[in-house]
C-alpha cells in the first residue's frame, strides 16, 4: 500500500483515520478533474461474481494467525512453494493457487486489489444486495436503472449507436435503463443469425413488427442486432477456434464480449457475470468446489487482459458482499460484509493491495464474525472513472449519490 | 366464496407503471360482445351499470386470457368450453380451479417414458450414493494420476482437477458436459433423471390431456417461489420429485402444507444446505466440530415468506436456523425426511419475539413446524404471496387494492390457496384490459409447443429444453433460490424476441394453416399471415406478436 502524502493526510483529519464515510459529494482532486467527459479513452468491463464469492480463499492473508484459527478446515495453507498451498503475494496477501493463472497480472503490476471493500448498506440479501451493486443505490431497493447504463447516459461523445452489451444473463439490472443495451445469451448459439437470417422471412416477420409499440420496436432492434452478433462472433469463432476445442464458462462469454466490443466501437460498457459462489457447505481448500469456480474465473480474466489491452481499458471484479471469516458448521461460510474487490488494466497500480487492512483479529471484525467494509465499493470505482475514463466531478457525484471521494485510494490508478 | 366487487374506478398502482406493453395497442378491436357481457356471474346484479364501462376484454381475448394465464394456450377443446360456460369466462375460470385442486389431489399421469421422476426416494438416494462413489473413484485416479505428473513441477496442474460441479452454462449443454466429462462415457443416472424431470414440465404445461393446465401454471408458480437448482450435484436427482411430490398436491390447498413439504423434501434440504444445520458444538467425522449453518433459515424468511421488508433480523435468521437444528435427510425411509434429536440445539431461542424451545416448551422437531406455521400465518407473508400472486396472473405492477384484498383473504382463510385464487379470477382487475402480461421464454416455448404437438409424433423436448437454456430460463435451473423473474422488463429484450422466431419455425414444420390461433389475432397480423404460401403460415403464426401475450 502506498503512504498518503502528508498534505492529504492533513486535508482529511480524522474521519477516515476512524474509517467513517463522510456524507458528501464524491470530488476528485483537482489535477484529475476533466474538462471534458468521455468515455472514449477506453473501455469498462464489469465481472460480476453472483452469490458472494469467498475472498479470503482468493486473497489469503496468509500470515496473519486468526485466519487458520478461524478457518480450522477451509483455510487456504500458507504459501510454501508447492501447488496444494497459497502463492504469496507480499508479506500480508497470497493467491489461492487455481487463481495461479492471474500471477502474471500481478507481477506486471496491471492487477490489483481492494482487500476490504463493500457497500454500506449492511443487507445480507444476495437479491438486495445485487441489486444496490448494480444500482449504485445502496441507500434504497426501489427501481432505478443499472449505474453502467446511467453511465453510458453520461457520456457526451456517444453516437447514437448502442454503447452497452452484455453477454450471458437474459437482462442484468446493472445494465438497464433508457439507454439502449445488446444482451447477447449464453452459448454457441450467439454465433447464429436463425431465420432471420433468411430474407423473407425476415421481411414477413418485420411486417408483423412494424407497429410502434415496445414490443415492435425492440423486435426490429434485435433484428438489427442479430445480424450483427452473430457476423461478427462468426468470424471470431473460427478464427479463434483453430481446433482448440468449445472454452466454456466464462472464458467463452470474454471471448464472445471481446470479438463484439473489437467490431463494434461504439460498444464501450460490458458486463459479464459468474455464479455458483454462495458456498455454505464443502467448500474446500486448495482444492475442490471454490478451486473449480477458481479456476474458471482465472481463466475468464486472463481471457480478458489479453483482449481489452488498450490503455484505457478496465476490468472490474465485483461480487455483493463477503463470506464470515470464520467457517460454518458445514465448512463452508455464510454470508458476510467486506471482500476483495478487483482491478484490471493498464493504468491500475497493479501488483499490489490498496487501501486499509486491518487482519482478522475478533475485535477488528464487523459484529464479530466478518471482514470489515473498510471502502465503499462506489468510492472505488469513482477512482479509475474518474481517472481513466475522465468523469467529472458532477457527475461522479450524479452517477453515485451519497458516496464520498475516498483518498486513502488515490493510488490505484497510474497518470497516463 | 365472497361476493364480487364491482370497481367503477381504476384501483391506484403500486408505484408508476414502467415499462408498459402496447400490446393492445396493436390489436384491431373487436365490435364483439363486451367482457361484462361475457364474464358476469349471472347472481350479480350489475350495480354500476349506470356509471361510465371502463373498456373491457372482448369475448375473443377474455378466451385468450383465461387459457393463456390460467394454462398456457387455448386448445381448441378448451376455447369451447370457455365459450360455451353459462358464466362466461370467469365461471369457467371459478370451475377450472375446482378442477385444478382435484387434479392435484390425484396422482400425476407421468408417461411411461418418464420413470425417473416417479421413483420412490429410497431408491433415489441409492443412485446417488453409488453415483457419488463412482465420481469420488474418478476423482481420485485422475488426481493420483495428476500428482505423478506435478511431482516434477509443483505450482503446475492444481486446477487441472476434474470440475466436481459444473454451472453457468444452460442446462443442457451442463448436461451434456457433464455427460461427456464422465470417465466411462456412460450418462450417471442423476443426468437422465433431470432430463426427465425438465421433460415432464414441458409435457405437463403442453399437453391438457396429460395435466390439468392450470394445476401444471400452479406448480410452476410454487415450484419457482420456492426453487430449487438442478445443477447442483446433491440436488439434481431429487428435482422431479420436489415438484411433483411436494409443490403439486399442495398448490392449491393450505400454504402451510406447502412450505412444510418443501422444507422437509430433500431437494430443498440439500439446495439450501439444511441437513447440514446443526446444533453449534455437535461432534463431526475427524474429530471437528459442527455447527449451524443459516442458508436455508434466511431464505425461508426472506423468500419463501416475510419477504426482505417483513421485518426480521439477521439475530432472527440465527435464532431461526437453530429453530431448525436437526432437520435432515433420511437417505432410508419413503420421505426422505427425519428429524434427528441429537443434531438438536435444545436451548431457548427468540424468533420474531417469540420462545421456541427452552424449559417448560415444546422441543425438539415441534419448534421448527411451530415456526413454519408462525411464518406461514404473518400479514408479511399474506402481502409477499398476494404480490407475487397478482404479478404471475395479473400484471407486472399489480393493482395494490388487489394485493390488499388477495392478502386479507390469505389470512382469513389461514393461508388457502384455493381460496386466495378464486378471489384472483373473479376479480375485475384480472379481466382489465390494461392488465397486459408479456409471455416468458418458458410460457411461449410451453404454448407453442401446445399448439404444435400432434398426436402421432412426440413433442420436440430436447430442441425446446434448449431453447429454454439459451434463452436463459433454463427448466429447473436457475442457480439461486429467488428464483426466475416473469416481468416483461426482464425478458423483453430485442435480439431474445428474435430467437423465439427460431423456435416457432422449428416446432411449426409440416403444421397446416393454424386457423383456430388466428382467429384470435388482430386482422393486420392475419392478412399478414395469409399472404405467405399455406406452409409458412404456422411459423409465422407463433412468432406473431399476438402470440408473444397472455
Amino acid at each position: 500500500m502506498q503512504p498518503d502524502p502528508i498534505t492529504r493526510r492533513r486535508l482529511l483529519g480524522t474521519l477516515l483515520a476512524s474509517g467513517t464515510l463522510v456524507a458528501g459529494a464524491l470530488t476528485a482532486p483537482r489535477s484529475f478533474a476533466q474538462a471534458a467527459p468521455a468515455l472514449d479513452r477506453g473501455r469498462l468491463v464489469v465481472v460480476f461474481l453472483r452469490g458472494a464469492y469467498d475472498g479470503l480463499s482468493a486473497l489469503v492473508p496468509w500470515s496473519d494467525p486468526d485466519y487458520t484459527r478461524l478457518r480450522p478446515t477451509i483455510a487456504v495453507a500458507a504459501p510454501d512453494g508447492t501447488a496444494a498451498t497459497s502463492i504469496e503475494l507480499d508479506a500480508r496477501f497470497a493467491l489461492h493457487p487455481a487463481l495461479a493463472p492471474l500471477l502474471p497480472l500481478w507481477r506486471e503490476g496491471s492487477l490489483a486489489v481492494i482487500p476490504a471493500a463493500g457497500s454500506p448498506n449492511r443487507s445480507r440479501s444476495h437479491f438486495e444486495a445485487q441489486h444496490h451493486w448494480e444500482t449504485g443505490l445502496p441507500d434504497q431497493s426501489t427501481g432505478a436503472p443499472g449505474w453502467l447504463n446511467r453511465l453510458a447516459a453520461m457520456d457526451d461523445t456517444r453516437s447514437r449507436a448502442v454503447p452497452l452489451i452484455g453477454v450471458g444473463e437474459a437482462n442484468p439490472h446493472i445494465l438497464s435503463g433508457p439507454v439502449r443495451a445488446r444482451l447477447i445469451p449464453r452459448g454457441e448459439a450467439a454465433g447464429r443469425a436463425g431465420v432471420i437470417g433468411n430474407d423473407a422471412t425476415r421481411d414477413a416477420l418485420l411486417e408483423l413488427y412494424s407497429g410502434d409499440d415496445r414490443l415492435s420496436r425492440a423486435f426490429r432492434e434485435g433484428v438489427e442486432s442479430r445480424l450483427m452478433t452473430s457476423k461478427e462472433l462468426a468470424a471470431e469463432m473460427m478464427a479463434a477456434d483453430n481446433g482448440a476445442g468449445n472454452p466454456a464458462g466464462l472464458v467463452r462469454e470474454a471471448r464472445q464480449l471481446a470479438a463484439l466490443m473489437r467490431a463494434d466501437p461504439a460498444l464501450r460498457i460490458g458486463f459479464l457475470s459468474a455464479g455458483g459462489w454462495d458456498t455454505h457447505a464443502n467448500q474446500g481448500a486448495a482444492t475442490g468446489l471454490l478451486a473449480s469456480r477458481f479456476a474458471n474465473l482465472a481463466r475468464g480474466l486472463v481471457q480478458l487482459h489479453a483482449d481489452f489491452d488498450r490503455p484505457g481499458d478496465l476490468v472490474l471484479v465485483l461480487s455483493e458482499f463477503g463470506r464470515t471469516s470464520a467457517e460454518n458448521g458445514a465448512r463452508g461460510t455464510d454470508h458476510g460484509r467486506g471482500n476483495a474487490l478487483w482491478l484490471i488494466g493498464r493504468q491500475v497500480a497493479g501488483g499490489q493491495a490498496h487501501g486499509r487492512w486491518e487482519g482478522l483479529a475478533r475485535g477488528n471484525l464487523n459484529e464479530g464474525r466478518d471482514l470489515p467494509v473498510l471502502h465503499d465499493f462506489r468510492a472505488v470505482i469513482a477512482q479509475p472513472l474518474a481517472r481513466i475514463f475522465g468523469l467529472p466531478e458532477r457527475r461522479l457525484a450524479d452517477l453515485f449519490p451519497g458516496a464520498t471521494w475516498d483518498r486513502s485510494l488515490d493510488g490505484l490508478v497510474r497518470r497516463a | 366464496m365472497p361476493p364480487v366487487q364491482i370497481q367503477p374506478n381504476r384501483p391506484a398502482r403500486h408505484g408508476r407503471r414502467m415499462r408498459r406493453l402496447d400490446i393492445a395497442a396493436m390489436t384491431a378491436p373487436f365490435a364483439a360482445l363486451a367482457l361484462l357481457a361475457a364474464v358476469t356471474v349471472s347472481s350479480r346484479p350489475a350495480s354500476a351499470a349506470a356509471a361510465p364501462q371502463p373498456p373491457a376484454l372482448t369475448e375473443s381475448q377474455a378466451v385468450w386470457r383465461a387459457a393463456s394465464r390460467l394454462g398456457y394456450w387455448p386448445s381448441e377443446e378448451r376455447a369451447a368450453a370457455i365459450r360455451a360456460h353459462a358464466g362466461g369466462a370467469r365461471g369457467w375460470a371459478l370451475d377450472e380451479i375446482d378442477r385444478a385442486f382435484e387434479a392435484s389431489r390425484q396422482p400425476a399421469r407421468v408417461p411411461d417414458h418418464l420413470p425417473a421422476v416417479t421413483t420412490a426416494l429410497s431408491t433415489v438416494f441409492a443412485e446417488a450414493r453409488r453415483e457419488r462413489e463412482e465420481r469420488f473413484k474418478a476423482v481420485r485416479t485422475a488426481a493420483a494420476a495428476a500428482a505423478a505428473t506435478a511431482a516434477a513441477a509443483p505450482q503446475q496442474q492444481m486446477h487441472q482437477m476434474p470440475q466436481m460441479q459444473i454451472q453457468q452454462t444452460p442446462a443442457p449443454e451442463r448436461m451434456q458436459q457433464q455427460g461427456a466429462a464422465a470417465p466411462a462415457a456412460v450418462q450417471p443416472s442423476s443426468v437422465a433423471s433431470a432430463r426427465q424431470a425438465a421433460t415432464w414440465r414441458l409435457i405437463s404445461c403442453s399437453d391438457p390431456t396429460v395435466e390439468n393446465p392450470l394445476l401444471s401454471r400452479m406448480t410452476e408458480f410454487w415450484f419457482n417461489h420456492m426453487n430449487v437448482f438442478a445443477g447442483r450435484l446433491t440436488v439434481r436427482p431429487f428435482v422431479g420429485h420436489y415438484s411433483l411430490h411436494a409443490i403439486r398436491p399442495n398448490v392449491l390447498g393450505r400454504f402451510e402444507d406447502l412450505l412444510l413439504a418443501s422444507a422437509r423434501h430433500p431437494a430443498m434440504l440439500f439446495y439450501l444446505d439444511q441437513n447440514q444445520n446443526v446444533a453449534d458444538g455437535t461432534p463431526g467425522p475427524q474429530g471437528r466440530v459442527r455447527g449451524i449453518n443459516e442458508n436455508y433459515a434466511r431464505e425461508l424468511m426472506e423468500l419463501h415468506t416475510l419477504g426482505i421488508d417483513g421485518g426480521y433480523t439477521q439475530q432472527d435468521v440465527r435464532e431461526l436456523a437453530r429453530v431448525l437444528t436437526g432437520w435432515t435427510v433420511d437417505p432410508d425411509g419413503p420421505s426422505g425426511f427425519r428429524f434427528v434429536e441429537r443434531l438438536h440445539d435444545t436451548g431457548e431461542k427468540t424468533v420474531l419475539g417469540r420462545r421456541f424451545g427452552g424449559p417448560g416448551a415444546a422441543g425438539g422437531e415441534r419448534e421448527g413446524i411451530e415456526a413454519l406455521a408462525m411464518l406461514a400465518a404473518r400479514p408479511a407473508t399474506a402481502r409477499r404471496l398476494s404480490l407475487r400472486l397478482a404479478q404471475f396472473f395479473v400484471a407486472d405492477e399489480p393493482p395494490r387494492a388487489l394485493v390488499d384484498r388477495l392478502a386479507a383473504e390469505f389470512l382469513a382463510s389461514n393461508g388457502d390457496l384455493r381460496r386466495v385464487m378464486r378471489m384472483l379470477v373473479a376479480s375485475p382487475e384480472f379481466w382489465d384490459p390494461a392488465n397486459e402480461l408479456f409471455k416468458t421464454p418458458y410460457d411461449f416455448a410451453c404454448s407453442a409447443l401446445g399448439v404444435s404437438t400432434r398426436a402421432a409424433a412426440p413433442p420436440p423436448v430436447m430442441l425446446t429444453l434448449g431453447f429454454l437454456a439459451s434463452a436463459g430460463q433454463p427448466v429447473n435451473g436457475w442457480q439461486t433460490p429467488d428464483g426466475y423473474r416473469t416481468d416483461a422488463a426482464t425478458w423483453l429484450t430485442p435480439e431474445s424476441l428474435t430467437r423465439r422466431a427460431d423456435l416457432a419455425a422449428a416446432l411449426a414444420r409440416g403444421l397446416g394453416e393454424p386457423e383456430h390461433l388466428l382467429a384470435f389475432y388482430a386482422e393486420p397480423t392475419r392478412e399478414r399471415i395469409r399472404r405467405v404460401e399455406p406452409g409458412s403460415r404456422a411459423a409465422l403464426a407463433l412468432a406473431a406478436p399476438d402470440f408473444m401475450r397472455k
